[in-house]
């Protein structure tokens, strides 16, 4: 009944298409199948009385609790407009360097990772604010739009994103499971510090080439990029470039560091991290009751959409594994010719095809499930296979002509930026993203070395 | 009537997740500075989770923040639009929850006959695991009403093109 099984999985990306809400499409099309399965005999019925049980894992999850903080912490610095003070701050400190504007956006870019974690919104939030300054200050539409969507994007990559916290619960359970189909009965183990720690070279490697591309291109070409003079209103005093620098960046190094260090697991940290934005947010005055009711109305929205979609997903999971879809999936990937290689670059361009029409969240738990036990059964390191995974989907929301970030950038940019400009702009990044995968591929220590150091192999 | 109903629900139970930062600060404050652990205090961080998340859902579904596909559907014109959500909330979100909270009832009563408490020696006490584990039927309640909502959204959309 394998055919069944790919059956699904073509219906339900025709179903997803249709644009009916993830979540719902997801369960729904698997029930449909499962009970015609169960009419004509072909589906055993028995596998659907776990649900409740399976739901009920997922809403006790001790990992995923992480999430909900985390949005938290992310949308009260956002509202607390840090973001806006800190890109402020920054550019009147880069301003006067040629293409200084650009690191400035790139380095908010990273230090908001946390901030939110979904695609759009940092695009967006990043779009309406430093769109029309560097438009002003003489920076081509291409250098501008490409900056913003690519450090908007950054935010997935660099931990602690909540994409990595959702993709470290899963590749968890994956790494268990493929040890046991390995007969490997007291399995070694993954967790989300091991993603984080994995993720920290590999996302400060693209920074770094992201500033250096932005630095070389001001230099030769500095007519795209100028340099601004500042008027003497600008001028910031040292005391206004500490308020706004350090207190977030003791929240984000913190955060990180007590998750690393091994003090805090990650659901910890991020309960302190939201607390301490609600400080920052205290001591910079930008709380009210008003605020503080759409920070905490906006978190339960994203995290009840997020788990919503892994109850559909997990729903989807059960009625593929009872067509035997797994099986079929595994067998697909072992007779790609070229072995691993061949299996990881086959599953990776799918990846990339699928961020075209799906975002991250609904990659994670659909498609990550099934295809990761196999790949590790294979002998991959499960870091590098998550980071590897991240950055690749990171890599599709910016490609053109269908990737996410440039959808939710055209939709804050004005009319007389080109959608073709957009597209120009974004390409070198995208070439950066594609060298920086080459080089995690040939040289795997770039992800496994942090965490073998921290945690020991 | 039941748009109201979804969005108080959704704003009383917005407040959690503000508590769940608080009591997780507490929790760590707890545990690293004064040593102490409190296994009820760390579970119901977990409990104001999932009952967030799952009563939220109606409340969600209200601000059409349930994420979408939209490649195509944000190019399709309102009465198109809601015949893909009259089809969906038919074929996909009823029978879903109709599912989901019929295979859950057992599952529910039956924590609630044996007076279930957390299986952690110092955990969450009876009543707290069953009426968690009665979200599992609530949250179906919930989410097919507001979809009824939707229904007669999208047949009023449909009549009025």
């Amino acid at each position: 009944m394998e055919w069944v099984a790919a059956l699904l999985f073509i219906t339900v990306i025709i179903f997803l298409l249709a644009g009916f809400p993830v979540a719902f499409t997801l369960g729904g099309t698997a029930l449909i199948f499962a009970i015609a399965g169960m009419i004509g005999g072909s589906f055993n019925g028995a596998l659907l009385s776990s649900l409740p049980n399976r739901i009920f894992g997922i809403m006790t999850n001790q990992t995923l609790v992480a999430v909900p903080l985390f949005v938290f912490m992310g949308v009260t610095l956002e509202r607390a407009k840090i973001a806006e003070e800190l890109l402020e701050t920054l550019s009147s400190l880069f301003g006067s360097l040629r293409g200084g504007l650009g690191v400035s956006i790139t380095l908010v870019g990273m230090l908001l990772a946390a901030s939110t974690g979904i695609v759009g919104a940092t695009v967006v939030t990043m779009g309406l604010l430093s769109l029309p300054t560097m438009l002003k200050r003489g920076y081509s539409p291409e250098i501008s739009a490409g900056t913003i969507c690519a450090s908007g994007t950054l935010g997935q990559i660099i931990p602690p994103s909540i994409i990595l916290v959702m993709l470290g619960d899963v590749m968890t359970t994956a790494y268990q499971q493929a040890q046991l189909d390995m007969g490997i009965y007291s399995p070694k183990t993954v967790s989300v510090g091991d993603l984080f720690a994995g993720a920290l070279i590999p996302g400060l490697l693209l920074v770094f080439l992201y500033i250096l591309y932005i630095l070389l291109l001001a230099y030769f070409k500095p007519n795209v990029m100028p340099a601004h003079h500042r008027t003497s209103e600008e001028k910031i005093s040292v005391m206004k470039i500490i308020r706004a620098l350090l207190p977030p960046l003791l929240l984000i190094f913190g955060v990180l560091g007590s998750i690393l260090g091994g003090y805090a697991t990650p659901t910890e940290a991020a309960g302190v991290g939201g607390t301490g934005a609600l400080l920052i947010a205290i001591i910079h005055r930008q709380l009210n009751l008003e605020k503080l009711l759409e920070i905490m109305r906006y978190t339960l929205r994203i995290s009840s959409m997020v788990f919503l979609i892994l109850i559909g997903a997990s729903i989807f999971s059960l009625v593929f594994r009872g067509y035997g879809g797994d099986d079929s999936v595994q067998a697909l990937l072992e007779s790609i010719p070229g072995g691993v290689i061949g299996a990881v670059l086959a599953v990776m361009l799918i990846m990339f095809l699928l961020g075209f029409v799906l975002d991250f969240i609904e990659i994670t738990f659909v498609v990550v499930p099934i295809v990761a036990p196999i790949l590790l059964a294979m002998g991959l390191d499960p870091i590098w296979l998550g980071i590897l995974i991240a950055i690749n989907l990171q890599t599709s929301f910016l490609t053109p002509p269908f990737g996410f970030a440039l959808f939710y950038l055209r939709g804050v940019a004005p009319p007389s930026i080109k959608t073709t400009q957009i597209y120009r702009g974004v390409i070198p990044f995208v070439i950066i993203q594609l060298f920086t995968l080459l080089l995690i591929s040939v040289f795997p220590e770039l992800v496994t070395w942090l965490p073998n150091k921290i945690y020991g192999s | 009537m039941l748009n109201r109903f979804s969005d108080l629900l959704g704003k009383i139970t917005a407040w959690l997740m503000l508590f769940m930062v608080i009591v997780t600060f507490i929790v760590v404050v707890m545990r690293y500075v004064f040593d102490i652990g409190l296994i009820w205090l760390q579970e119901s961080v977990i409990w104001m989770h999932a009952v967030g998340f799952m009563i939220g859902a109606s409340y969600t579904l209200y601000h059409e923040e349930h994420v979408r596909v939209d490649i195509f559907y944000r190019e399709l014109n309102p009465k198109r639009q809601a015949w893909i959500n009259l089809f969906g909330v038919l074929i996909f979100l009823l029978p879903l929850c109709f599912f989901i909270g019929w295979k859950a009832f057992d599952f529910v009563a039956i924590s609630w006959r044996i007076q279930e408490a957390s299986r952690e020696s110092g955990g969450l006490p009876y009543p707290m695991i069953p009426i968690l584990k009665s979200i599992l039927v609530i949250m179906p309640i919930t989410v097919s009403l507001q979809g009824v909502v939707m229904l007669s959204d999208c047949i009023r959309t449909i009549r009025k093109n």
